[in-house]
């Protein structure tokens, strides 16, 4: 025993373990900034990492060129009449809006920058390298105007927040990392604040917080609350798959399928102004 | 130029497991190169010395992350410690003796995060599918590990990574 405490090789390793323990405490919470080696590190990959992903989209393109005829005469076919079917809601859907003006204007609220986000488009680089992170890097950095806190969305919905940002990069925690929650309401009924949390599974998500007496099916879309800071509201989330009830039976827990293929990102728009619509006080009067 | 491969081998695998495993991951799951670099280092090496060369592609790849700084340094470096520890009973000529270590360290690289979790952060969420990763992990380190250790073995002994007391 005492041998073991004249070793110096013992105090180093007590030594490191402390130290490792301790900046493991403080970096656990969400920084403000990361270090300059952080930055320094993270950038020494993006010139290869924006390499390999160009790369495979071209790969992509040239598989497809190759792929089966009929196959993809069977694609066309199918989004021929998804577009149709698009165009015609899309017809539907501006009857609406042009109605909501004239209410808007007859409610004298009528407010020039509704819905309006500053997006900057930008390209997923990497990937997390290992399994128990859900975030992906993106090849907008600091310079390009992005930063820390920034919500992040793709066509088909929500995608997450900006985590970390670097010169010429930025690390995005996706909302299926287990340390991301997003305020999240039902689209149909509107009545039901709760909470999405990720599980770290790029295929599901989690809504906690939900009444029993909620108004909750299988198929519902759900959709950001924006009570939080971060996230507008209205952001598409996912669809209802699957309600238990919690063991205390006065709350109910959903399972999302998110709207977005998290497996299949490619291209990510970083929202970097946002300008909320006040439509509350319309409501309420 | 053997300190300069060194130093590249996790830096290169941090860049493969981000990018070109990542978007071919099995089931989500991706391999853990850095891990099986350490491993094999520690087998060809002393317990102290892999240990701390585990503790350093640890940190590169923490500070990649920017998360938990010091997590996977730690459980890197207590990992390729144990491994290097019994590293002097075994044949390393033998395939099976890299792959098997490799097995092994991963499970144990697992139980060293779950228990410095535990301690400084107070939880650990253990779900299937955080099981079902590590399976996975377990089975696709093995797998890459098979080529890498033959690579490794012959650098080891008459190639680039091969130590100076050996020539």
């Amino acid at each position: 025993m005492f041998k073991l405490f004249k070793s110096k090789f013992f105090w180093l390793l007590l030594l490191v373990i402390i130290i490792s323990l301790v900046v493991m405490n403080a970096t656990a919470a969400q920084r403000a900034n990361v270090t300059f080696l952080e930055k320094v590190i993270r950038d020494t990959y993006v010139p290869l990492q924006s390499g390999v992903s160009s790369f495979r989209n071209n790969w992509d393109g040239w598989t497809v060129v190759f792929s089966d005829k009929r196959h993809l005469q069977q694609q066309v076919k199918l989004l021929e009449a998804e577009n149709s079917q698009l165009s015609m809601e899309n017809q539907s859907l501006q009857e609406y809006k042009q109605e909501s003006f004239r209410l808007r204007k007859m409610l004298n609220f009528d407010n020039a920058n509704r819905e309006k986000y500053d997006l900057l488009p930008a390209h997923l680089i990497a990937r997390s390298p290992n399994n128990w992170y859900e975030c992906i890097t993106i090849d907008r950095g600091s310079r390009q105007g992005v930063k820390k806190g920034m919500p992040v969305i793709s066509p088909n919905g929500l995608v997450g927040r900006v985590g970390s940002v670097s010169e010429n990069s930025a690390q995005v925690s996706l909302i299926t990392d287990r340390e991301m929650a997003v305020g999240a309401i039902i689209q149909k009924t509107r009545e039901t604040n709760g909470i999405v949390e990720g599980l770290g599974d790029s295929n599901q998500l989690r809504m906690i917080n939900i009444p029993y007496y909620s108004k909750i099916n299988e198929g519902d879309r759900i959709i950001s609350s924006g009570l939080s800071a971060t996230y507008p509201p209205g952001i598409n989330i996912g669809t209802v798959t699957e309600i238990t009830r919690e063991p205390n039976g006065l709350l109910l827990v959903a399972m999302i399928k998110p709207a977005v293929d998290f497996n299949k990102l490619e291209e990510v728009f970083v929202i970097t102004g946002y300008h909320p619509v006040e439509g509350f006080e319309v409501e309420e009067e | 130029m053997r300190i300069l491969v060194l130093i590249l081998l996790p830096w290169l695998a941090i860049f493969l497991q981000s990018t070109i495993f990542s978007f071919y991951s099995i089931k989500g799951t991706t391999p853990d190169l850095v891990l099986v670099f350490v491993t094999f280092f520690a087998l060809f090496n002393t317990a102290k010395k892999g240990s701390g060369y585990a503790f350093f592609c640890g940190l590169l790849e923490d500070l990649y992350m920017g998360r938990f700084i010091g997590l996977n340094a730690l459980s890197k470096g207590l990992t390729a410690y144990i491994v290097g520890k019994v590293q002097g009973n075994v044949f390393k000529e033998n395939i099976f003796v890299g792959v098997l270590g490799v097995l092994v360290a991963t499970a144990l690289n697992f139980l060293f995060l779950f228990l410095i979790s535990i301690m400084v952060f107070d939880v650990f969420h253990i779900d299937t599918g955080m099981l079902h990763h590590i399976m996975y992990q377990a089975v696709y380190n093995t797998i890459v590990a098979i080529p890498l250790y033959i690579w490794y073995y012959n650098s080891s002994n008459s190639g680039v990574l091969r130590t100076p007391w050996r020539v």
